[in-house]
Parts: structure tokens; C-alpha cells; sequence
């Protein structure tokens, strides 16, 4: 699959590309035991500042360190802005998307989406019914998850805006580049990220009407395979990391117990799954959420970052639709192109699925983190007849995807540099202040040759992600 | 007609708990078939929270409880009038649609599926689907524990009214019909049903139908609607959490009587 794959730094004829010309010079200079040695030490300095993260499904339950290359990721200026008017094009629709379905449903009265594959959906949430957001947005955080295909043509693979997680290795790759590799960044003029905490931060405080608000950062705890990125991003925005069992609901406010009294809390960026905030509405075993949170929230007494219910958007089910959501809510044409999906729920569909099984992906509809998928080039027959079976006993439950090339980009292997598969989660953040990035994002890397799994709880790396300036003054545009 | 509802719930803790928190949906509202002349809710300390909505339109209160206590006792009572004898179809603003999904608690087991799903969705189909529920699980109180599952109950064998409207939805549901759970009080002469009670709600041809399974009902008699849910977690009139206080003990006692100026 390698060979027609778009490689980010070299031409089909082996030239370099012109955004890498400055590195390529570097890497000519710098021996391969420099970079064995600068890998090794950034192993070490990750492991004690205790970048980590859990593998679910992994019997010894260690935690694992996400593996770091030393080799970057690079965007060029106009690129970049292609991508970041694409995000940010494609999160207003999304968020316009939740405001009406929760809503008029305009979309769905005219028929643009079947509506019962919107409203039967379990992921459509109910108890939203009826509330008015401040601002009307639902997804302030979202992951836009990019691939590249065989003639470098961006698409969008899909889109996350329940708890997109990640951000915290684009942030700590970088200052390790930075660390490891001074010199590349006079070399390059390389786009900074580092103001992600505070964009982030401004998002969260603008997204209540109430003036110098509480911001908090609820966490389901130190087993959560995201724990570190969620005290890291609190302790870089200065606010309080927080349990369930720290908060709590009196007279309609969620309340923060302090060494100096409860204490009113406005905003929480939410890193607990939607199903387990509130044991009184949701999973009723949740030791994970706060009791009453849903009763204080509908009534507009505390701001969710991400909303509840966002779920039904990002839906793999739903995804298809994302290109007529952005001509119906802002009459535009995506910028950002889908990758062709088939819907198994429609029996035509299902039945070249089914045909074409070993050619295709096939992924569960509610499935995340490359769990419950099957790359059918990849699979064994008894793989293969496994997914043929769970198809077809619930055909709504799954969609196809052909097999994505993914480009690749040189990365440091035991044996050397070699390419490896990538993708591209920029984080959009949506706010009053309109829908802004920093610019790059997490580059993430299959590390197996050939492998076109790059999530990290599958084994996949990560690489720091440049986006370079063309000229002094293009900043971090909002709007 | 008119109906004089009492409803009392009182917990009582081994310890005194820290702190409790309930959603308590005692709040019946007017709509077809009922009208509320009189309403009121007891609570612990004469709190009187103010009175909100949830997703599916139901009113609700949030009772909290930030000191060491021991019991909590909650009164519901009023004065409710049945207007009209509707064919015990419904029509209101919610849409159906969210109401065919299944939940953990209403999701059926294949063997109980293939038991009872007939190819017919009609009224009649329905009916016998309800009068068989009934047979394989006959009502029996203690039989079940409050979060059982409609395959828990199944599995069991018997039931109470919350199993029935269970497995009720969960067979609708497969069959491709919205359905939902309804909590509410019925009168009924011989006074068996001490608890409040709970039927179905099926959407047919534009209406939502009333199936009491455990009376083997179509048509409302003597039912007064408390909340609506997707199950017996959306819709139970108090589901509460607390900090401390060991061991529980739960008595409720429901009172439905014809009101004195109606007899």
C-alpha cells in the first residue's frame, strides 16, 4: 500500500519537496546515531514527566509511553489555510447541525437527512430536547481527523466532538522538538502552538454569559487513559482539576468543595463521557459524575464544554451527511472533501459491502479509537467471515469505507528512516469569538510498515506537526 | 370523575447520611384525559423547589439534602379529575421516532423475541402480545428488584408491573414501533396494587396506545399519568444517590380513591 501512497516529503521522482528542502538539507547533515540518541533522550524526559497514557484491553494494564519520532510533520502556509477555512467551515455546520436538531430541525423537515436516522439514533440525546445553549454551540472542542490520499488530496476521515483527546502531545511534542532540535527552529519559520492553552481557556470562559467565570476541568480520574493530558491542560490554564465527587448540586448551581467553602462553578470542560455525568439521569452507576448536574445544566446554570448529545454528529452514520449539512446551514461548498462511505443499513449498499469485504473497512457506526473495525486487505478469512456475520446481523450498526492509501512520511524505524502512514487531527475551538486553531495540530503515525492504523491505543506514534509561515505577518486568524 | 391521590415514600437509613440528592417526578401535568384541580408535595424541612422540565416534558424537582439525616419521608397528594373516555390513544407534541431505540433496561433476549414477535403491528397483534407477556411472567410483587431488566425479569419468570411495561417496550421496539414507559396511578377496587404503577404507551397510526399489561388494559380506566421515559429509569417518580448512611429501608404506600364529592 506504500507505493501509491502520497509521500509528504518527496516527489514521485524523488526530488524533495520544496516545504522540506531546509529539513532535508539538516537531515543530511545530522547522522542517524544523533537521532537515535535524541529519540532515546526524549523517551526518558516523556517517561518522567509522565506522558503517558492506558491501554484499554491490555491485560497487564501499564501504562505505555506514546512513541515520540524525531522526524516532523510539515505543512506549508497555504495548505494550512486550505485546511484551517476546511475545519472551520466544516465545525460552524456541525454545531448549526446540533442547534436544529435539538430544535426547529429544519434539516430534517426538508429532508436532507433521514430524519429517524437522526432521531432513533442512541447517540441523539434526549435530554437536550428543549435547551437553548448560549451562543448555540454544542461542540467548543472538536478533532477533525484528516487523511491524505493517493494524490494528496485532503479528505476528512471523521469528526470529533464528544471528548477529543490529544492536544496535550501536540504541546508537549513540540517543546521536545524544540528541546532536542534548537537549531531547526531558526532554520524553519515554523508556525507556534504553544497559545493552545490560552485559546483554549478564552473559549471556555466566553462560553457563558456570566462575567469572570469558574472554569473547571472534570476528570474521570487517575485510571483514565487521558488523565495526564487533563491535569496538564488545567495546570496549563491555571484552573482546577476536579472528580465528580469534588463538585456538587445545591439550590440549581454545581458547587466545588474548597478549602475556603463550596465554591460556584460555571464552566467544565468536561472529559467524562456524556453517559456517566449525572448518576440521577444517565448510567445510574456512575461513581464518575456529579448527582443533579443534567437538572442544573438544562436550566442554563452551568456551561458543558463539550455538550451533551453531540454524539449524534459525529456519528459515523451521519457523517455522509456532514458535505449537505455545510450547503444547507451556511449555503457554501465543502472545502474539505468526505472519503466515499457505503451505509449498510441500506440493503443495496450492504450487499457491495459484503461483496467487496476484502477490499474495504469496515467500521461499527458508534465505534471509536480503531476499535471494532476490520481493514479488509489486512484481515485473515476467519476475520473476514467475523465481520461478514456481524454485518449482517445488524446491518444498521456498520459503514464501509474504500481502503485509504494514507500518505506517509519519513520516520525514524529500527531500521532506519522509512516511511510510515499518517494523519492529521487539527483541534478547532469554537466560541463566541468565532472558530479558531492553532495552526498544525497531532500528527499521528502507524509505526508498523504498511499499517494504516494510527491510533495510539493500536500501537500508533506521534510526530511534531510544523506549519510554516510564508511571511511575518499571517497569524492565527479567527472570524 | 374525580380522584383523590395520596402517595408516600419514606426512606429510612441505618446512619444518618451526609448529603442525598433526588430527582423526585410527582408532578402530574393536564393534557388529554386528565386535569389537575389540586396538587401538593410534602418534603423534608418544608423545602419547596422550584418546579422544572426534562427532556421528555415531564415536570420534575430536585430535592436536596446538604445535612446528616436519617429518613426522608415525601408526600405527594391531590385532587386529579378524569375529563373525557378517549379510545385510549393519545396524540401529542413529541416526536415517536427517539422512542424506538432500546434501552439496557427494555432490550430483550432473542429467545424472548422469537417467543412472542408476531408479523403483525396492529392493535390486535399487540393485545396478544400483551396477554402472553402476562402469562409467561405473571404478576407477583417481590419477584423482582427494581433494577432488573426486562431479560432479568423474563429470566425469572415473573413480575411486577415495571417487568411487564419492560419487556412490553422491548418487543415493541424490536418490531419497529415506538414505544415508551409511562409512571401514574390507577384505582382499582380490590386495592392489590399498592405502589405506583406503570403501563405502556405504543405509537400506533398517529397515537400513542395505551397497553396495561398487568391489568391486560387497552383503555384507560381509572389511570393517572405521572411521567414518561424510555424506561423505568426516565420515568420512576423519585431516583436519588446519597453519601453515608449504611443500610436502607424503603416504604411506600399509594392511595387512589374516588374524591368525597364523586362517590
Amino acid at each position: 500500500m506504500t507505493d501509491n501512497s502520497y509521500n509528504e516529503m518527496f516527489e514521485p521522482t524523488g526530488a524533495c519537496r520544496a516545504h522540506y528542502d531546509a529539513y532535508q538539507r539538516w537531515l543530511a547533515d545530522t547522522p542517524e546515531e544523533l537521532l537515535s540518541r535524541k529519540r532515546h533522550e526524549a523517551d526518558l524526559l516523556f517517561h518522567r514527566a509522565g506522558i503517558t497514557f492506558t491501554v484499554y484491553g491490555d491485560e497487564s494494564g501499564t501504562e505505555r509511553l506514546i512513541p515520540f519520532d524525531p522526524l516532523p510533520r510539515i505543512i506549508p502556509a497555504r495548505e494550512w489555510a486550505m485546511l484551517e477555512a476546511g475545519c472551520r467551515q466544516r465545525v460552524q455546520a456541525l454545531n448549526a447541525f446540533l442547534d436544529d436538531i435539538y430544535h426547529d430541525q429544519h434539516i430534517l423537515k426538508e429532508g436532507l437527512i433521514p430524519a429517524e436516522q437522526v432521531l432513533a439514533n442512541p447517540q441523539y440525546q434526549l435530554a437536550m430536547q428543549g435547551v437553548t445553549l448560549p451562543h448555540g454551540i454544542y461542540s467548543h472542542i472538536s478533532g477533525v481527523d484528516l487523511i491524505r490520499d493517493g494524490n494528496g488530496r485532503y479528505c476528512v476521515l471523521e469528526d470529533n466532538l464528544r471528548i477529543p483527546s490529544g492536544v496535550s502531545y501536540m504541546l508537549e511534542n513540540r517543546r521536545m522538538m524544540m528541546r532536542l532540535f534548537p537549531e531547526l527552529f531558526t532554520l524553519n519559520r515554523i508556525a507556534p502552538v504553544d497559545h493552545y492553552p490560552n485559546l483554549l481557556l478564552e473559549t471556555l470562559r466566553s462560553s457563558t454569559p456570566t462575567d469572570a467565570p469558574c472554569v473547571v476541568v472534570l476528570s474521570p480520574g487517575r485510571y483514565n487513559s487521558a488523565y495526564f493530558e487533563h491535569a496538564f491542560l488545567a495546570q496549563q490554564m491555571g484552573v482546577e482539576l476536579v472528580e465528580g465527587q469534588d463538585l456538587f448540586v445545591s439550590d440549581g448551581r454545581v458547587r466545588m468543595r474548597t478549602t475556603a467553602g463550596p465554591r460556584v462553578v460555571d464552566v467544565i470542560y468536561r472529559r467524562v463521557d456524556e453517559a456517566f455525568l449525572d448518576p440521577l439521569a444517565f448510567n445510574p452507576d456512575s461513581m464518575l459524575g456529579v448527582p443533579g448536574l443534567l437538572s442544573v445544566y438544562r436550566e442554563g446554570g452551568v456551561v458543558l464544554a463539550n455538550a451533551l448529545g453531540t454524539g449524534v454528529a459525529d456519528d459515523k452514520s451521519i457523517y455522509p451527511h456532514v458535505p449537505a449539512m455545510i450547503r444547507f446551514y451556511l449555503d457554501e461548498e465543502p472545502i474539505l472533501d468526505n472519503v466515499p462511505t457505503w451505509q449498510c443499513r441500506d440493503p443495496e449498499q450492504c450487499r457491495h459491502v459484503l461483496d467487496h469485504l476484502g477490499e474495504l473497512v469496515v467500521k461499527e457506526t458508534q465505534g471509536a479509537g480503531g476499535y471494532g473495525m476490520l481493514i479488509g486487505p489486512a484481515a485473515s478469512r476467519e476475520q473476514l467471515e467475523e465481520f461478514r456475520r456481524r454485518v449482517k446481523a445488524n446491518p444498521a450498526g456498520y459503514i464501509a469505507q474504500p481502503t485509504m492509501a494514507l500518505s506517509t512520511c519519513p520516520t525514524f524505524v529500527e531500521a532506519g528512516i522509512a516511511p510510515r502512514h499518517i494523519d492529521l487531527r487539527p483541534y478547532v475551538l469554537s466560541s463566541s469569538q468565532g472558530v479558531r486553531l492553532v495552526p498544525g495540530g497531532l500528527t499521528r503515525v502507524a509505526l508498523q510498515e504498511g499499517s494504516l492504523v494510527v491510533n495510539s491505543s493500536q500501537g500508533g506514534g506521534t510526530k511534531d506537526t510544523w506549519v510554516l509561515e510564508d511571511n511575518p505577518t499571517s497569524e492565527t486568524s479567527s472570524c | 370523575m374525580q380522584l383523590a391521590v395520596q402517595h408516600c415514600t419514606r426512606y429510612r437509613y441505618e446512619h444518618a447520611a451526609r448529603s442525598s440528592i433526588q430527582y423526585l417526578r410527582l408532578q402530574p401535568r393536564n393534557g388529554p384525559g386528565q386535569r389537575i384541580d389540586a396538587w401538593q408535595l410534602s418534603l423534608p424541612g418544608g423545602s419547596r423547589p422550584p418546579i422544572i422540565e426534562d427532556g421528555f416534558g415531564n415536570l420534575m424537582q430536585v430535592l436536596v439534602l446538604e445535612r446528616a439525616h436519617r429518613e426522608i419521608a415525601i408526600e405527594a397528594r391531590g385532587l386529579v379529575t378524569l375529563t373525557d373516555r378517549f379510545n385510549g390513544r393519545r396524540q401529542d407534541a413529541l416526536d415517536p421516532r427517539p422512542f424506538l431505540r432500546p434501552t439496557a433496561l427494555t432490550a430483550p433476549d432473542g429467545a424472548l423475541a422469537r417467543h412472542h414477535l408476531g408479523r403483525q403491528r396492529d392493535l390486535a397483534a399487540l393485545c396478544t402480545l400483551q396477554q402472553a407477556i402476562l402469562a409467561a411472567m405473571p404478576y407477583t410483587p417481590g419477584a423482582t428488584e427494581v433494577w432488573h431488566s426486562a431479560r432479568d425479569a423474563w429470566a425469572i419468570g415473573s413480575g411486577v408491573c415495571q417487568d411487564h411495561v419492560h419487556v412490553m417496550l422491548g418487543c415493541a421496539r424490536l418490531m419497529g414501533l415506538p414505544a415508551r414507559y409511562v409512571s401514574g396511578y390507577l384505582h382499582s377496587a380490590d386495592d392489590t396494587h399498592l405502589a405506583s404503577h406503570a403501563w405502556a404507551e405504543i405509537h400506533l397510526e398517529g397515537g400513542w396506545q395505551l397497553f396495561d399489561v398487568t391489568n391486560g388494559l387497552t383503555q384507560p380506566t381509572h389511570h393517572v399519568r405521572l411521567a414518561i421515559g424510555m424506561d423505568y429509569l426516565d420515568a420512576c417518580p423519585i431516583r436519588g444517590i446519597r453519601r453515608g448512611g449504611g443500610a436502607e429501608v424503603m416504604a411506600a404506600g399509594v392511595r387512589v380513591q374516588y374524591a368525597p364529592t364523586d362517590q
